[in-house]
């Protein structure tokens, strides 16, 4: 179904979608994020790109697994926790983010299904926005198979004509969600049609970053595992988690329990986000630690994205969004890194 | 001012002299007029050596990394690592130097003066020149930046672009140092702790609510920790993980370290970290500013590290990281140290 909405009619449209909880692109000082809408018409969808990715939504940082309690016969009683059911529509989500949720969406049910991911996914309809220009410098979608109008992880992909969106659908959710805009929309004339394809076309000779020579990359990084290309890659890293936190694709966890109160015990157990970045990420128990350098932090970074997954899923897991170059606080930048591997003699 | 000709010729000679392992200063970013840290161990790599106002990063964090790996190396090449460092930095060498985590044989301290002027806040910059295509910063003297936008240069005064730390910093030049570029300056701040009056002025309430928002933003990614000079601890207490965990360390001391703070990013546990942040930071800060730059969230960290900083100030008189010979704030104890608020 393609449809045109007029940019005014955003809100009333959002104004038909009570029974669904609302996120949008919402900017507190000079940082945006994905925030839950308690007014519709705050809604905008002009915005270059948000701090942290879309994936917080679905993958919250903190996720109560369950709760558990010891009974006075000695037993513990455990109640699982799961994510609430409403519905969810989360606005503005570019192509990138959504391959993200799409690639998240694989791993969730690769092995044992994470059902807290699969739950909210299933009730979360996306409406992304194709990009017109590049939201950051550092962008480099069209490189890792990615595009600025991609409609994979989409269950809507909208386009800035002006002064209206051009909306695709693109599941039957989608089609459902454009079903509830009726009366607002109309269908799109040819030159609409023109103006959109030209947008799409367009908008990805616009990007500014290409790494060449992609399919060769897995052989690239299988040659230099072992070598002093990453000791000196790594040299500035603070060993922060900015890189990964904001992500779009990054998902490893830890496990822990939160104790409430002692005797008897209460407790939950929680999900938080954790990073391969961070020292204590791959700490044993005998104190031995098998990535003990920042070296082979990098490494795994890169090797992961770009080899080990690729390996299994063929596929990156990487979208191009470029955050991980725009937040780092030193500069490490995962293209300049991936050029440097193609190139590097031992 | 600083000629950058005569740091890099210094800097050839050191590396050609043999008297340092390496030197740790800045280059420009791939094609960009920001800077990125340096290091450099070999003689031609000093021409990519740059000293302008984009050189933003406190580079003694890295002391830090040498230290560790000094002591994984079985023979480690014991000469002095070269830092370059302005004068914020230099008060943090100095209290590496006075907390024994150093010792002053193990670095060779280039220093340089900023002067009358600082380095640039990037989102001041590039909110100034919106939609400009800025090529390079250069120090243009008397507490002038220029900015050189496409083939156009533009002077402006310092502080419309400088770092909020700059523009109160009352210390620009090295105190510490082996060799000196610049000029020794002093500089008259009418008010140096200006960026936290607003908030003293609020009631208690108000502070809450102020730092409630604030705190519920973080995202535990740690980089405010991770890029202090400060924060050197083998263990620290927001992790879960004790990373001073040896071979030798029993079951039984695993099992009874502490968590102080969950790792999940709620406010309590944010307030409990940055809190604790705070107080191991009072005495000690040297206001480089760094956590405040690298906040991915924007967590304005610097208000807690300044108000820390004028307790030192106002209660006894203590400026971090002037005299490493003397022992720090909260390790001595003076007869007339103010006693007012201990209940």
């Amino acid at each position: 179904m393609e449809k045109v909405l007029l940019k005014k009619d955003l809100n009333s449209w959002a104004g038909k979608l009570g029974s669904y909880d609302i996120y949008a692109p919402f900017k507190s000082g000079d940082v945006w994020g994905y925030e839950l809408m308690e007014n519709q018409a705050e809604i905008t969808l002009d915005y270059p790109n948000t701090a942290i990715p879309p994936k917080k939504i679905l993958f919250p940082q903190r996720e109560v697994l369950f709760e558990f309690e010891a009974t006075q016969e000695g037993g513990m009683e455990i109640r699982e926790v799961l994510p609430d059911d409403t519905p969810k529509i989360i606005f503005g989500v570019r192509s990138c983010d959504a391959r993200g949720l799409a690639k998240l969406g694989k791993i969730s049910q690769g092995g044992i299904e994470d059902v807290y991911f699969t739950r909210r996914r299933n009730q979360t309809v996306i409406a992304g926005l194709a990009c017109h220009n590049p939201p950051s410098p550092y962008c480099f979608c069209t490189s890792v198979g990615g595009s600025p109008h991609s409609l994979e992880g989409m269950d809507i992909l909208m386009t800035d004509l002006g002064d209206a969106y051009y909306l695709e659908s693109v599941t039957e959710e989608g089609v459902k969600l454009m079903g509830s805009a009726e009366g607002i929309v109309t269908d799109p004339d040819d030159k609409q049609k023109a103006d959109k394809e030209k947008i799409h076309s367009d908008s990805e000779k616009k990007i500014l970053l290409d790494i060449s020579d992609m399919e060769k990359i897995n052989e690239a990084l299988s040659e230099i595992f072992d070598t002093g290309l990453w000791d000196r890659e790594s040299l500035s890293c603070l060993r922060c988690g900015i890189c990964t936190f904001s992500c779009p694709v990054c998902h490893c966890f830890d496990v822990n329990d939160e104790i409430i109160r002692t005797h008897p015990l209460k407790g939950k157990r929680v999900r938080t986000w954790d990073n391969c970045q961070f020292p204590d990420f791959t700490m044993h128990s005998s104190g031995h630690n098998p990535r003990s350098d920042k070296a082979s932090r990098l490494r795994q970074r890169v090797m992961h994205k770009f080899r080990y997954f690729n390996e299994n899923c063929e596929e990156f897991l990487c979208t191009g969004c470029g955050r991980c170059i725009e937040k780092c606080p030193v500069g490490i930048d995962i293209v300049e890194v991936l050029e440097k591997a193609k190139t590097y003699e031992k | 001012m600083v000629t950058l000709e005569e740091l890099k010729d210094n800097c050839r000679q050191i590396l050609k002299e043999g008297k340092v392992k390496y030197i740790i200063g800045y280059k420009r970013k791939n094609g960009q007029y920001m800077t990125v840290p340096a290091f450099l161990d070999r003689i031609e790599e000093v021409d990519h050596l740059v000293w302008d106002p984009s050189c933003i990063y406190n580079l003694v964090r890295y002391l830090r990394d040498e230290k560790m790996r000094k002591e994984k190396e079985k023979e480690p090449d014991t000469r002095p690592v070269g830092v370059i460092v302005k004068g914020c930095d230099s008060r943090a060498v100095n209290i590496l130097i006075q907390e024994n985590y150093i010792t002053r044989d193990d670095v060779y301290i280039i220093g340089v003066s900023c002067e009358k002027s600082g380095i640039v806040d990037e989102k001041k910059l590039t909110k100034k020149f919106a939609g400009k295509d800025i090529r390079k910063l250069d120090f243009a003297g008397n507490g002038k930046i220029q900015v050189t936008c496409g083939t156009k240069n533009s002077v402006v005064p310092a502080e419309e672009i400088l770092a909020d730390r700059c523009i109160e910093c009352t210390i620009p030049t090295p105190i510490v140092f082996d060799v000196l570029f610049g000029e020794k300056t002093d500089r008259e701040v009418p008010d140096p702790f200006k960026t936290i009056k607003e908030l003293e002025s609020f009631d208690t309430t108000r502070k809450w609510e102020f730092w409630k928002e604030e705190m519920d933003k973080c995202i535990r990614c740690y980089a405010c920790r991770s890029v202090c000079p400060m924060c050197y601890c083998d263990e620290c207490v927001a992790d879960s993980i004790s990373l001073a965990v040896k071979p030798d360390t029993t079951a039984e001391e695993k099992a009874h370290k502490i968590r102080w703070v969950e790792k999940s990013p709620v406010i309590s546990e944010n307030f409990n970290y940055h809190l604790i942040r705070a107080m191991h930071l009072a005495g000690r800060c040297v206001d480089c500013g760094e956590c405040d730059r690298v906040c991915p969230v924007d967590i304005p960290l610097r208000y807690l590290n300044r108000k820390m900083e004028k307790e030192s100030l106002d209660h006894f008189g203590y400026t971090a990281g002037m005299e490493p010979e003397k022992p720090t704030l909260v390790s001595c104890f003076r007869e007339d140290d103010p006693e007012e608020f201990i209940l």
